[in-house]
């Protein structure tokens, strides 16, 4: 661990003429991630600007059109929270799959969003094109089977790990951003990217900018998070879906439906195919298999990750059933 | 009187204990390792002059004189340390991960980052990092290491009464690389007085800490003072002298300082011993009554390029039955790793594990219940020395357990079992055997004063809570509370401090104790005794090696015994695999602590569940060392993975291993979990999967679906 200067922010204006001043630097929240990979040295900010006492952060207000989560929001507030138990429940089940008790009291909802992606060699000392640009991929000829199955380039098939943003995908979810050029929403279908030749860029905010909040628009879809992993906590998926939908009320066929993979892809997956071919079906389990492997249809097996393929499937299908057990 | 709780637990849940890292003596100075980043080779040069230039960096050291620094032991090769492997002693590089420069600092976050500056230049060399690489060298153990304790088995006539077997099976498994991963960190706390030197390190063998030490550092052993009160987890991970020790006592006399070390997790995985990876191959023959005739069991274990480290496998599965013939082959296969060592139930978990297997195969293979084949090859004698058991309620064991948890509602064929939900159901079962081995000990017990009752013993408290039997013995000896006695152990102040492992602590110490309590009830105010244990054993262990006697003694063979029942349920749609209950039923002799026993038992099915569905140590073949070197990455158990565990004890006394009647438990409680847990696969599935760990990517998804109409599935078993 190298020395780094930490500062305090108590309101926005300031930590962005912060960020403006010290750069390289970084904003902390929760600190779960971000000091994990400065102790790895993945991450190098001379400045670390503590964001945690901004009051306008943490608030979180449901309307009749929207829930609006404050960025500093710990995940295990929000999974607690009463509008989340009543109105979301799957972003409780997101957040609930995600990490530990410990570290979701810690984490913020910004930082959960921007978590970076995962990959072995990423974390350890072998050549890797996302930590040293240019170096390699030793993931490629190596041992893959933690790899990306969707949206991954030659360059790297790190993969983005994140519960939340799923399920906040199959919600349609946007973010508020503040920056040097002032402030801005995004889908957040647009706030993250694949590797593609540039593998250490995760995400499209502009340098300098800071998640302030998260919209998640108001809903009565039924709704379901299934997590398939190496052990029930304290674990990445090996596959993950997320699935919000709408049955008609007289034939019990699909009448809408957003279906997002997690845990193997480069970024949140929305499978938009999937849900077209849904649309009118009935939902029943050989409708919901098929749907998994529509979801999967153009992974790639890699040289370890197969199984992954398999376990996509299995998860799409269980999240799809299961949302439908669900009362309206 | 009731049973005695765990008498240090609320000094650990309140943070009172001190572990050896939680020394801070005044001067204190902090070490770190920079470490190798190949996997064989040569070092031509360290760069070391960033680090050294940092603020608050006291040294940086990348080789020591051969006079100062001597030459390391093996544990296994009549010595004192985890391997013969001693670094910053030459330009060989070993392994990934092998330290390469030692740094003090005057705080640990500058002697880690001044760690982290170091570079080096290597001549990388071809390795090998597991059983098949090209570059792995095979050697035939009996051969490599020439003396009785390492020699195959062998008695009956194993091929004739194979080819004369009814039935055969012959299969072979494959167990993976597996880490302890205690949680706490390998550490020590050095200090100078003068000549004496201090060691606070977390250890089970304080003994071989202090005469390690004097060997490699031409010290008189009376000079070092070792004290080992707790430690944080050990698992056989702490049962030598770790190769960074005998540096950092260098290091702080250079600097005239005392000197901490923690190492990083990365680094606990990279430098610390590890379950070896192995390959079984079991054949078994059984008659047309279905009495098992013959039994092979050939196995292959990774050790290191430098040192042989002796596989133990058939000691046990040539005891679980009363098989006749039986014939075992164990080679060693040498890699690029650091030593591989012991880890719980070292040799028998891999190898029991896969004997279980095949075992149950071979029952299905002639259509028995695998209860009742088991207690049909069952035996009063130890079929290695003919002699009887001192004691062996294995049969029990099994009864037992099967009347608890249900047995007789099993469906006899496998893939066929489904609840209400349409999840599959398996049950299965397996047994488990550990060697009663007993090492030297002492004790001393004085009455103080104000009348409480002081035990000063030879064993260390690793967690598994001989503490707390030493504390019940007295008290149900005496007939005073527990907050009359005071127990040190772990200290070479007070004793010879050898090894505390394979399950001889508690059978080890509480004889001792005994002892010398029976002198003091005849009047004495203060007594001494040993165990009884012949002098030459005891003389070895006086000097921190190695002194065990057992399994076989005179007149008996001692080993403890269980048996395990496990069900799994295999969700319908995801395939997901969960373990809902769990029964074994244990001859341990004697229940020394019920309370921490059972806490035993618990936690090596907990460990054993994780050795089936979870754990494994990831190597790329292309770079050695350990990709998911990590609390993150490396999947031991969380609570959420296990449900319910229930215990159950014999509890009849050894009447022939020692005056307590107590036998070893600690390790023989994880032997046995995984092939239940596999067979119980078996049992939902129909498939026998033959390689550790079974996760969800082994099986396919789909159990029957739901009925629709009224339930038919089984029923969900109470237990």
């Amino acid at each position: 661990m190298y020395p780094f200067e930490y500062r305090r922010a108590s309101t926005l204006e300031q930590a962005l003429r912060m960020s403006a001043d010290l750069a390289p630097a970084a904003f902390l929240a929760g600190g779960t991630t971000l000091y994990d990979l400065m102790k790895l040295g993945v991450e190098r900010p001379v400045t670390v600007i503590d964001v945690n006492r901004i009051p306008e952060l943490s608030h979180l207000r449901l309307s009749r059109s929207a829930l609006v989560i404050g960025s500093g929001v710990r995940m295990s507030d929000l999974a607690d929270a009463r509008e989340v138990r009543e109105s979301f429940p799957i972003i409780r089940e997101a957040l609930l799959a995600g990490a530990t008790a410990q570290i979701r009291n810690m984490a913020s909802i910004g930082g959960n969003l921007l978590q970076r992606t995962r990959c072995t060699y990423f974390r350890g000392t072998h050549p890797c094109n996302k930590r040293v640009p240019g170096s390699g991929c030793s993931a490629r000829e190596g041992i893959d089977e933690g790899q990306a199955v969707l949206g991954g380039s030659e360059h790297c098939t790190a993969v983005y790990p994140g519960d939340l943003a799923t399920a906040l995908l199959a919600l349609d979810a946007a973010v508020d951003v503040l920056g040097p050029d002032g402030a801005r929403s995004l889908a957040l279908a647009d706030l993250h990217r694949a590797p593609g030749d540039r593998p250490e860029q995760d995400h499209t905010l502009r340098p300098g900018e800071l998640i302030t909040a998260v919209r998640v628009p108001a809903t009565r879809m039924r709704q379901a998070y299934t997590k398939l992993r190496p052990r029930e906590s304290y674990s990445f998926a090996w596959a993950s879906a997320a699935v919000t939908l709408s049955l008609h009320p007289d034939t019990a066929t699909i009448e809408q439906s957003r279906v997002v993979l997690g845990g193997l892809a480069t970024r949140p997956w929305r499978v938009r195919a999937v849900e077209d071919w849904l649309h009118g079906r009935p939902l029943v389990e050989a409708v919901a298999l098929e749907a998994g492997r529509l979801a999967l249809r153009d992974a790639e097996a890699g040289r370890h990750k197969a199984f992954r393929i398999d376990l996509g499937t299995r998860a799409v299908a269980d999240a799809l059933l299961r949302a439908g057990e669900q009362h309206e | 009187m009731s049973d005695v709780l765990r008498v240090d637990a609320r000094e650990k849940v309140t943070g009172k204990a001190r572990y050896g890292a939680d020394r801070t003596p005044e001067g204190l100075l902090h070490a770190a390792f920079a470490t190798a980043t190949i996997a064989r080779g040569r070092i031509v040069e360290v760069d070391t002059a960033e680090s050294e230039a940092l603020a608050g960096v006291v040294s940086v050291t990348t080789r020591f004189g051969e006079d100062e620094l001597g030459p390391p032991s093996f544990v296994m090769g009549g010595g004192y340390g985890t391997q013969s492997l001693q670094p910053l002693r030459g330009d060989r590089i070993a392994h990934r991960g092998q330290p390469i420069a030692l740094v003090l600092a005057e705080n640990p976050v500058v002697a880690n980052h001044a760690a982290e500056l170091i570079t080096a230049t290597y001549e990388p060399e071809a390795h090998a990092s597991h059983l098949d690489a090209d570059q792995a060298e095979t050697l035939l153990q009996r051969e490599a290491i020439p003396i009785p304790f390492a020699d195959d088995l062998t008695f009956g006539d194993a091929e004739t009464d194979m080819a004369a077997a009814q039935t055969v099976v012959d299969a072979t498994y494959e167990h993976p690389a597996q880490n302890a991963t205690p949680l706490e960190l390998l550490s020590a706390v050095v200090q100078w007085h003068e000549d004496r030197l201090l060691i606070h390190e977390g250890t089970q063998n304080a003994g071989a800490l202090r005469n390690g030490l004097a060997r490699q550092l031409n010290l008189d052993p009376q000079q070092i003072e070792v004290r080992s009160r707790y430690l944080g987890g050990a698992f056989g991970q702490r049962n030598a002298q770790h190769p960074y020790l005998a540096p950092l006592v260098l290091a702080a006399r250079r600097a005239g300082r005392p000197v901490k070390l923690v190492l990083t997790r990365q680094q606990t995985f990279h430098q610390a011993s590890f379950r070896p990876q192995t390959r079984h191959r079991i054949t078994l023959g059984a008659d047309a009554t279905g009495r098992m005739t013959a039994a092979v069991h050939e196995i292959d274990q990774q050790t290191s390029r430098h040192d042989l480290f002796p596989g133990g496998y058939a000691k046990v599965t040539s005891r679980l039955y009363g098989i006749p013939s039986y014939r075992s082959r164990q080679r060693l296969v040498r890699n690029d790793i650091q030593t591989p060592g012991y880890v719980r139930a070292p040799f028998e978990q891999p190898g029991v594990w896969a004997f279980e297997s095949a075992v149950d195969e071979l029952a299905a293979r002639v259509g028995a219940d695998p209860v009742a084949f088991r207690l049909a090859n069952d035996t009063s004698h130890d079929p290695v020395s003919g002699l009887p058991f001192s004691s062996r309620h294995l049969g029990e064991c099994l009864r037992r357990g099967a009347q608890a948890f249900g047995w007789e509602q099993r469906p006899l064929a496998p893939g066929d079992w489904t609840d209400d939900e349409g999840n599959r159901i398996g049950w299965g079962v397996a047994v488990g055997a550990y060697p009663a081995n007993v090492t030297p000990a002492r004790a001393r017990v004085r009455v103080e004063p104000d009348g409480t009752v002081l035990v000063e013993t030879d064993g260390h408290e690793m967690g598994q809570g001989l503490t707390s039997a030493v504390t019940s013995l007295v008290t149900r000896e005496l007939g005073i509370p527990a907050e009359q006695v005071r127990v040190r152990l772990g200290d070479t102040r007070v004793g010879a401090q050898p090894l505390t492992a394979g399950s001889w602590g508690t059978a080890s110490t509480l004889p001792a104790v005994q002892a010398a309590l029976e002198q003091l009830k005849a009047g004495e105010s203060g007594a001494e005794a040993g165990n009884g244990l012949p002098t030459a054993l005891a003389d070895r262990a006086a000097n921190g090696l190695v002194a065990a006697a057992g399994p076989v003694y005179g007149e008996f063979a001692a080993f403890s015994f269980i048996a395990h029942f496990v069900e799994v349920r295999l969700e319908r749609v995801t395939g997901r695999i969960r373990v809902p209950r769990v029964l074994s039923v244990a001859d341990c002799g004697r229940v020394a602590n019920r309370v921490t026993a059972a806490s035993q038992v618990r936690g090596g099915v907990v460990w054993g569940l994780g050795a089936a569905l979870r754990e494994h140590l990831v190597t790329d073949p292309r770079l050695g060392g350990f990709l998911n070197a990590s609390l993150e990455e490396y999947p031991i158990s969380v609570n959420a993975d296990i449900c319910a565990i229930d215990v159950d004890f014999v509890d009849r006394p050894d009447p022939l291993l020692n005056s307590s009647g107590v036998k070893g438990l600690g390790e023989v409680a994880m032997v046995g979990v995984a092939p239940a847990v596999t067979n119980a696969i078996w049992h939902a599935t129909g498939q026998r999967l033959r390689k550790l760990p079974i996760t969800i990517a082994d099986l396919p998804a789909g159990g029957r679906r739901p009925p629709s109409g009224p339930s038919t599935g089984g029923s969900r078993p109470t237990g």
